[in-house]
């Protein structure tokens, strides 16, 4: 399977379900290359391909959860070919678990949802950032559970992600208000809790997220308002950045930036990175974690 | 029949303890401690498992959580007996892990690790019977039992690493646990306590006397002038009545004031905290108010009472950022250490029961 086949593959799995997170798309893709894999004879030689493969997807979609769910689909193949050394039994049992794993994941946005939506009580105001899909199920969730409650979404430029948050909390009835991204330190006196989505959760347990989050946090911690993250497990990516400026650059820029400019100082990031020293609590999966929670999880899988 | 005579004899059981816990929270109840709480419903939970008709494990964990259903239903306040179900049910979960022969850690927790190696989805239904399960449940019970027992020593042994002579502690309230911490420091330093006492009940007289027995020099403040005197303070030291998930705290209503002002003066603050306090909870704006009147507590407003609204919560919650240690029977963590500290002791599926 070449790569711009997978590319394409990768393409259509996004828009053919719009709900789907960018990770599980990945790792789908990868799966299936893993499926119609006919050339490789040993396990360097099928990670060789699998590691070109995962960065020919990065650069169609530069965003961290295709990164992060590279990773674990690579760490994934490492950890069962310890168990089996034979390629091609190997490949029969990867091919089961990753179809297991698949499955598993598709439930983690509704397992998130529902630890976070006890946390919202009843009449209260939310803040929240941009466009999240989590975001989204958990503010369904609670709608669901007859909770009455107000949102305010900020709106989130360059690409006004967040007005496409408050049309479609809008169809769930639920009342919201659509605020500048200036506004976000006049608004936080009036909001009980701020609930944002992440693009990516790194190993000092801080978010990678859009731009603006930052901001967000800093305003809520200023305010002593709790700040709560939502995000899948399939999120926790090996970085460990302690400032704006060590996030990698190929996350911060779309892809089709990265190639087409040359001087990328010009440029506004499309990310930003929020040290857990800001996050309350991070709700995935795997249960309610604090930010220090989350390095114990990735040493459990990474070493 | 012997049979039946048991099982009545299990549920009046039952009955009682419901019964008193309901009493206790109202204030005409004897006020027990959290720890002869603990040891009550662990001596239950022994008590069911081992009269209660049951023949795999799912049949004894399906009704030791029912009957902790009611018991926290009973009294929401006491969560030392929601705990001790907890702790019992990873027990008897450990157990079956073990007669079965499986290694005990993979069954566990929930990890990234586990998602991507477990090899079918596996719906672990406890239906297996085994034979000896009963004998190494009640066994594992009665090993739990020996260290609520133990807990307050273990506690009071560390203190002589934390109090040095001629320092300062300032408490608040009463704390079996802290009093005897101080009473075994005492045997061989020097120091002095002030106690904050804690209105409207002024639990920190009774605190104070019993310190002032064994030759602590004892100084009692009203809760005003927590602030005023913390500058001379070097430790602040004080019991809670439960430790939540996220490390924070819910501890006696003024206990917040305390940590703000020993945050302000950089005084660090030390929690002593038997393990079985710890609750999977997380902070949530529920706290649970005293029933009862109180109108003893203002006696000179007796008159206009029925025109005044008189609140008065009970419990206070402490964010984990306040915390400097705590000290448990198992040492000296940090806040941010007690969710792996939770992970060791229940289950992710115990946490709601």
């Amino acid at each position: 399977m070449d790569k711009d086949e997978l590319v394409e593959y990768f393409r259509t799995q996004v828009r053919q379900d719009p709900e789907v997170p960018s990770a599980v798309a990945a790792i789908r893709t990868l799966l299936e290359f893993l499926k119609r894999d006919q050339t490789g004879e040993t396990i360097l030689g099928l990670r060789e391909n699998l590691t070109q493969t995962i960065r020919r997807l990065e650069e169609a979609d530069s965003s961290v959860a295709v990164s992060s769910g590279g990773e674990l689909f690579l760490r994934f193949i490492s950890l069962t070919s310890l168990e089996h050394p034979d390629l091609s039994q190997c490949k029969k049992v990867m091919v089961e678990r990753g179809e297991l794993f698949l499955k598993k994941i598709s439930l983690s946005r509704s397992k998130v949802a529902k630890l976070c939506h006890t946390f919202i009580k009843d009449g209260a105001k939310i803040l929240t950032h941009s466009s999240s899909r989590v975001v989204l199920k958990v503010l369904e969730s609670a709608a669901a559970d007859k909770k009455r409650f107000t949102v305010y979404v900020t709106e989130s430029q360059p690409d006004s992600a967040g007005r496409q948050m408050a049309d479609k909390l809008q169809n769930l009835n639920i009342p919201v208000t659509v605020v500048l991204d200036a506004a976000v330190g006049y608004i936080m006196e009036k909001v009980d809790l701020v609930i944002v989505g992440a693009e990516g959760v790194v190993e000092s347990g801080g978010i990678i997220n859009k731009i603006g989050t930052y901001q967000l946090a800093v305003c809520s911690k200023a305010h002593n308002k709790p700040f709560y993250v939502v995000a899948e497990s399939f999120k926790f990516v090996r970085l460990y950045p302690l400032n704006q400026q060590d996030v990698p650059e190929r996350f911060k820029y779309k892809a089709d930036t990265l190639k087409a400019v040359e001087d990328l100082a010009e440029e506004h990031p499309m990310i930003d990175y929020t040290p857990p020293s800001l996050i309350t609590l991070i709700f995935t999966d795997l249960g309610v974690l604090t930010p220090s929670a989350v390095s114990d999880e990735l040493i459990k899988l990474y070493l | 029949m012997p049979g039946a005579d048991k099982e009545t004899d299990l549920t009046e059981r039952i009955e009682a303890f419901l019964a008193d816990l309901k009493r206790g929270g109202s204030g005409t109840g004897p006020l027990r401690g959290s720890g002869e709480m603990a040891r009550e419903t662990t001596y239950l939970l022994r008590r069911i498992t081992a009269q209660a008709r049951w023949s795999s494990a799912g049949d004894l964990m399906e009704i030791i959580r029912n009957e902790g259903r009611r018991m926290t239903a009973a009294q929401p306040s006491e969560t030392t007996v929601g705990n001790m179900v907890r702790r019992v049910l990873k027990i008897i979960r450990e157990e079956y892990a073990r007669s079965r022969g499986s290694s005990e850690e993979t069954e566990q927790q929930e990890s990234l690790h586990k998602l991507l190696t477990a090899g079918e989805l596996s719906e672990e239904n406890f239906r297996q019977h085994f034979v000896h399960l009963k004998a190494n449940v009640i066994e594992a019970i009665n090993e739990l039992l020996t260290e609520l027992d133990g807990t307050t020593d273990n506690i009071a042994m560390q203190a002589l690493e934390h109090i040095h002579s001629n320092e300062v502690i300032m408490t608040v309230g009463r704390s079996r646990t802290v009093e005897a911490f101080l009473k075994d420091a005492a045997r061989k330093r020097k120091f002095h306590v002030i106690v904050a006492e804690c209105a409207p009940f002024c639990q920190g007289h009774e605190m104070a006397t019993g310190l002032s027995k064994v030759g602590i020099e004892t100084t009692v403040i009203a809760d005003a002038a927590i602030f005023a005197v913390m500058s001379r303070v070097n430790k602040v030291i004080i019991g809670t009545q439960t430790v939540l998930a996220n490390g924070g705290l819910r501890a006696v209503n003024g206990t917040h004031s305390v940590a703000l002002a020993a945050r302000h003066h950089s005084t660090p603050l030390i929690i002593c905290a038997p393990m079985f306090k710890l609750s999977p909870q997380v902070f949530t704006t529920i706290f649970y108010p005293f029933p009862g009147s109180f109108s003893y507590c203002l006696p000179v407003l007796r008159e206009i009472l029925s025109k005044v609204n008189v609140h008065c919560p009970v419990f206070d919650y402490v964010p984990p950022e306040l915390i400097t240690l705590f000290i448990s029977n198992i040492g000296g963590n940090a806040p941010s250490y007690i969710y792996r500290l939770m992970s060791e002791l229940y289950h992710p599926e115990d946490h709601k029961l």
